[in-house]
């Protein structure tokens, strides 16, 4: 593929898709439940993890990149949940502390400057998914399609309305938590793809553009993944041909996408509704 | 009679705040009865119903429904209380349709790893068609307007089959016309269901005219008496 062997070029192609339809998935949750700073703290805890893993050597990046996620997942929910802290001073505290950590990390790491895997922390790498992490990712997939099927009633439950779940028995708590970690999870293993100042991108977008095109929550879970994986396809496309980092192009056609929803967006037009 | 609702010596506290929103507030709620809560704003209403489904914890006293302890963690306890809070109002771009909001009232009766039932579907379409909305089931729920809205929320609590029916001011904000309605049909579901509600009101009319007894929060306290005066009366 354009002068690529194929086989290199496969396990990004396939990571990307399975990644594009993960994060527009949990990109769903984020949105509707207004986590988008909580999820943008966690890509960043990710890629400081990330960078640790390449300064420490002996250890697995993605393994770091899962574990400061979950840890910032852990921490941050409950603070978020109380509400002492709003969205914009979760992002205050944590976002800069992380970037800076991580970038310190890549700083002192051995491959920092030259290394794809140093890079591609930060934007991502067409060369640098191997079929093991594609593996990683179709597990993580399947799980998550496991998760949804399983709990779907109860998640659908809350983001309709939290207190409302909770009042009608839905201990909203407990899946909420899920809802974090799952998140985190997602982040972590995608960062190599998309790279951890960008995947927020992937995760957002899609699932925005999805809200602006639809009024039935069921719908939004189908299309989103849909929308993420053609960010994601199109993106790794657009890489290819114009030799651009794969995390800048896969936000480049997400935002496109977006753009594009809210031209088509039935709810910008004050007609009445329509039933779909 | 059974007391449905029974609280003993109750104290609450929001979270960060040293006052207490209720003190030492000793209350019960017969099986069938319909009690309103008045009170000025701030006053604790809210809170009372909010300790009573056990959304918020208490620091003193205990809390019964239907016999059982309430607690935070009383969420098998919960599914037999329909609670609607105040301000439930969807915006526009809601991503929910009318049918899925009643139908999700029963979701958490069924239990993870299980679909809704053709007989829970079914008791959410005739819940609609009860209050009169099953022309709305298709509708997203941001788009009816806010009389719309509260008839699907109290099909929500018909389809979930509840014993206890707690409502947080439910006329809020609703025109005189929806008012009326809406006040109607918390009467028919109140009685057609045999149901002890509970309710938070700041106007006057059929539903208070219709309640049994009227107690009356200040500072987080009830007002001695105001418990056993019927309203009949307290006019008269």
């Amino acid at each position: 593929m354009l002068g690529i062997p194929l086989h290199i070029v496969l396990p990004t192609l396939i990571g990307s898709l399975l990644a594009g339809m993960m994060c527009s998935t949990m990109g769903v949750f984020v949105v509707r439940m207004k986590l988008s700073a909580l999820g943008f703290a966690m890509s960043h805890a990710a890629f400081a993890g990330a960078a640790l893993g390449l300064l420490l050597a002996s250890v697995d990046p993605l393994w770091m990149a899962m574990l400061f996620a979950v840890a910032a997942a852990t921490i941050l929910g409950p603070l978020s949940e109380m509400s002492r802290l709003d969205a914009d001073s979760i992002i205050g505290a944590i976002f800069p502390l992380m970037m800076a950590l991580g970038l310190i990390f890549l700083s002192f790491a051995p491959s920092a400057g030259v290394g794809n895997g140093a890079l591609s922390l930060l934007w991502g790498s067409v060369l640098g998914i191997t079929m093991s992490d594609v593996y990683k990712l179709a597990v993580l997939a399947a799980t998550l399609v496991i998760v949804l099927i399983g709990f779907g009633k109860e998640f659908l439950a809350i983001l309709l309305d939290r207190k409302l779940a909770a009042a009608s028995g839905i201990n909203t708590r407990v899946h909420y938590y899920l809802i974090l970690f799952l998140t985190a999870i997602v982040v972590a293993l995608s960062l190599q793809i998309t790279g951890g100042l960008l995947i927020y991108t992937l995760m957002i977008l899609p699932a925005s553009a999805a809200y602006q095109l639809l009024y039935d929550i069921k719908k939004v879970f189908l299309l989103a993944p849909v929308l993420g994986a053609a960010s994601a396809l199109f993106g790794f496309l657009l890489s290819l041909i114009a030799d651009l980092p794969i995390g800048s192009s896969i936000a480049v056609m997400s935002t496109i996408i977006f753009l594009v929803s809210i031209v088509l967006s039935p709810k910008r037009r004050r007609t009445r509704f329509a039933a779909q | 009679m059974d007391s449905v609702v029974r609280l003993s010596a109750v104290s609450a506290v929001y979270e960060g705040e040293r006052t207490p929103a209720l003190h030492n507030v000793s209350l019960s709620a017969d099986r069938g009865q319909m009690v309103a809560i008045i009170g000025p704003n701030g006053a604790g209403k809210t809170t009372l119903l909010e300790v009573i489904n056990g959304l918020l914890p208490i620091t003193e006293g205990e809390v019964r429904v239907l016999g059982e302890q309430v607690t935070p963690g009383s969420h098998r306890l919960r599914r037999q209380i329909a609670y609607l809070p105040q301000d439930m109002f969807f915006p526009p771009a809601t991503p929910f349709l009318a049918r899925d909001v009643v139908l999700m009232g029963r979701f958490a009766g069924i239990g993870p790893f299980r679909a809704p039932h053709h007989k829970d579907r079914q008791l959410a379409m005739d819940a609609l068609t009860s209050v009169g909305a099953d022309a709305l089931s298709r509708r997203p729920i941001g788009r009816l307007s806010g009389g719309q809205q509260r008839k699907v929320l109290l099909a929500r609590v018909i389809a979930r089959q509840p014993r206890l029916l707690l409502l947080d001011e439910p006329l809020t904000n609703l025109d005189p016309d929806a008012k009326g309605e809406i006040s109607r049909l918390i009467l028919s579901i109140h009685r057609q269901l045999g149901l002890t509600t509970l309710f938070v009101s700041h106007e006057s009319g059929p539903l208070l005219v219709a309640s049994e007894r009227v107690v009356t929060v200040v500072a987080g306290r009830i007002v001695p008496d105001s418990v056993e005066e019927p309203l009949l009366v307290k006019a008269a």
